[in-house]
């Protein structure tokens, strides 16, 4: 081969080269843009919800409390006729059959909703206001326009009649979207209107405290004790071995040990924020001492040296020295490791957080939901509402851990210091 | 002739099966230079190291024979390294100031052993030493800028203003200007000179000029044995021994 043919081979092996990887980093956008894409179009919905606008009428006949009677009293008052009655005067309907069908179109909470607004403002009885009632799931993802309207009438959820009613109201200007408070105040629901993820959230924020609180000290612990003071042995070499084993082991295993140990032999509460907090803690222990050693490990000897040299013990040496310069690589680690456990799912269907709870938990063992079971449970429902409060939930879930992946990084480059 | 202040017999040291020195006895005098030359890896470090017990951060590192400072044997499981440290301070071939301000470099030696327990007093130790290292008027305007910002020259002096700070006896220097540019190899050797009134100064070098310059006395490694040691002058000059002779004229190195 001449000169000139290899130079020539050589100029078109890295051109190919260049190619492949402008290829492949392609290639990876283009999979996270139809995933971003997906989620974002399905999702975004979800903060929005549809109500209908209607009179109330406080009927003094209809309700047995008068103008500022406790708040005991009319929280245990019936509200239901005048809820019917108001629900009724939005359309004229003919017969039992269609009064039902516009039932069906708000919400069951439509009660509450009349009854909060009271509460709002006691003097009302005998005077009408108008009041936007969220509507039920079925006319909500009409209006956002992902329900069908050229089906046969049979396989529609919503019969004719419902769509002539609807039709009209959007006529008067009756249907509105509003922000969505429902989604991030509420518990679950079967109702997918109803539905939120005010319990997963609280849920979720318990487990990744109780997680913080029992493996961030361990993790520090074990591996400033591993890196710096421990003799360099086949113990220790076991040890090491062991550490980075656990960090592979898959996250289900731990939900089968906390089943085992928590849940049936020391007999916590299941479902709750404490046993999956413990359960992240034991997933994330390994996790986080890994990043934490390699932190210190970065941490120059010439450091050590120089304070060991003027007479630092070994203890101050590495408590004065050492782990302050490690921190922002500890902490970074932490983070992610932690961001990891936020999203982890498979231990805590084992250890029972797939239960449906409604309530928001007050306390840690209270039991609750978490994000990700969270949209694992909205995922398997049918209800087309869920289908938007599903994407929704992750689109939630990734921003929290865009927000930790980014301070991670940031305190990485913030605090990190330069040798020399 | 000065009175012998670091008295070495015997000494052996292994990393693991390899032995890195032998039999190595060699008396250092206070308030002299002392430099030690010879080949990379013949021992010269591992010698230096031993005086204020640094080998110990080694793991398989095993240190025989004995060293005395003051008459005190030092190579001595019961004996305190902290205190020893405190009475014989090092310089590392590559400048390493902590990665704090120039004042907390200087101010940490004291304030761990007890000696600043006061603001001004720390402050006056912190001048004190600056001035003994020649840096004081290069960075008293700027005491809370880090160590880590200075050039490799300054970063140096401050290391050795750092060494004295907790007022050693002895100052151990590695190479200590390996890394630095000839300007800056210059004042470290003026500073050498005047540090010698004070202190006994241990000094490994592979610059055979500078060990003419600085020192009194000169000990020749070879594979971990000292093979000749003398006045600088006769070493230099005169050697007994063909490898020294071989060595200072560049035929091996």
């Amino acid at each position: 081969m001449t000169k000139e043919q290899r130079l020539k081979k050589r100029h078109s092996a890295e051109r190919r080269f260049r190619f492949y990887g402008i290829a492949s980093i392609c290639v990876a956008l283009l999979f996270v843009l139809i995933l971003v894409n997906n989620i974002f179009s399905k999702g975004s919905s979800a903060f929005m919800k549809t109500v209908i606008d209607v009179e109330v009428f406080y009927d003094p006949e209809l309700i047995e409390i008068e103008n500022g009677a406790s708040e005991e009293n009319i929280r245990e008052a019936d509200f239901y006729d005048i809820t019917i009655e108001t629900l009724l005067k939005s359309y004229p309907a003919k017969n039992l059959d269609e009064e039902n069908e516009l039932i069906d179109l708000f919400t069951t909470d439509a009660e509450i909703e009349i009854k909060k607004a009271f509460l709002e403002n006691n003097n009302l009885i005998g005077k009408k206001i108008n009041l936007e009632i969220t509507s039920s799931d079925d006319i909500d993802q009409l209006h956002k326009g992902n329900y069908p309207r050229d089906l046969p009438e049979d396989r529609r959820r919503i019969s004719n009649f419902q769509l002539k009613i609807y039709d009209t109201l959007v006529e008067n200007n009756k249907i509105n979207k509003n922000f969505n408070n429902y989604y991030f105040n509420n518990g679950d629901s079967r109702d997918p209107e109803l539905a939120g993820i005010g319990g997963a959230l609280v849920g979720s924020f318990y487990s990744i405290i109780i997680c913080l609180l029992l493996a961030f000290p361990v993790a520090v612990l074990a591996s400033i004790y591993l890196e710096e003071f421990a003799p360099k042995n086949k113990i220790t070499d076991f040890i090491e071995i062991n550490i980075n084993n656990l960090a592979a082991v898959p996250s289900i295993v731990y939900g089968l040990l906390a089943l085992q140990i928590l849940l049936a032999t020391i007999q916590l509460p299941r479902s709750t924020p404490l046993v999956a907090g413990i359960t992240l803690a034991l997933m994330t222990l390994p996790r986080i001492i890994i990043p934490c050693r390699a932190s210190l490990k970065a941490v120059p000897p010439s450091i050590r040296e120089g304070a060991l040299a003027v007479g630092a013990s070994k203890f101050q040496s590495v408590f004065h020295h050492v782990v302050p310069l490690s921190l922002p690589g500890t902490l970074s680690g932490t983070i992610i490791g932690l961001a990891q456990a936020l999203g982890e799912t498979a231990p805590l269907i084992l250890i029972g957080m797939v239960a449906f709870v409604v309530d928001i938990p007050s306390t840690p063992i209270d039991p609750s939901s978490s994000l990700p079971v969270q949209v694992y449970l909205w995922s398997e429902s049918a209800e087309r509402g869920f289908v938007e409060k599903t994407s929704a939930t992750i689109m939630m879930l990734l921003s929290f851990l865009i927000v930790m992946n980014f301070i991670a990084v940031y305190l990485r480059q913030k605090f990190e210091k330069r040798w020399n | 002739m000065n009175e012998v202040k670091i008295k070495s017999n015997n000494l052996n040291v292994f990393y693991g099966d390899k032995q890195a020195l032998f039999d190595v006895n060699l008396d250092l005098n206070e308030k002299e230079v002392t430099a030690l030359i010879g080949p990379s890896g013949c021992g010269k470090s591992t010698f230096i190291r031993c005086i204020n017990r640094m080998n110990d951060v080694i793991d398989i590192c095993k240190v025989t024979g004995n060293i005395e400072i003051d008459g005190v044997e030092i190579n001595d499981e019961n004996l305190d390294v902290v205190s020893l440290r405190e009475r014989v301070g090092m310089v590392f071939q590559k400048p390493n100031p902590f990665p704090k301000s120039i004042y907390d470099n200087i101010s940490y030696g004291p304030k761990i052993h007890g000696k600043g327990e006061t603001k001004s007093e720390l402050d006056e130790i912190v001048e004190r030493s600056l001035k003994k290292a020649a840096l004081w008027e290069e960075v008293k305007d700027r005491l809370d800028e880090p160590g880590t910002g200075l050039s490799g020259g300054q970063q140096q002096r401050l290391c050795i203003a750092r060494a004295i700070s907790v007022n050693p006896e002895v100052i151990l220097m590695d190479e200590p200007c390996s890394a630095l540019d000839p300007i800056a190899t210059a004042k470290i050797e003026e500073l050498i000179d005047e540090l010698k009134k004070t202190y006994t100064i241990v000094i490994v070098t592979h610059s055979m000029a500078q060990a003419v310059r600085v020192s009194q006395k000169t000990g020749f490694f070879h594979l971990g044995k000292l093979i000749e040691v003398g006045k600088t002058e006769k070493i230099f000059k005169n050697p007994d021994n063909k490898m020294t002779q071989d060595y200072i004229t560049g035929r091996f190195g």
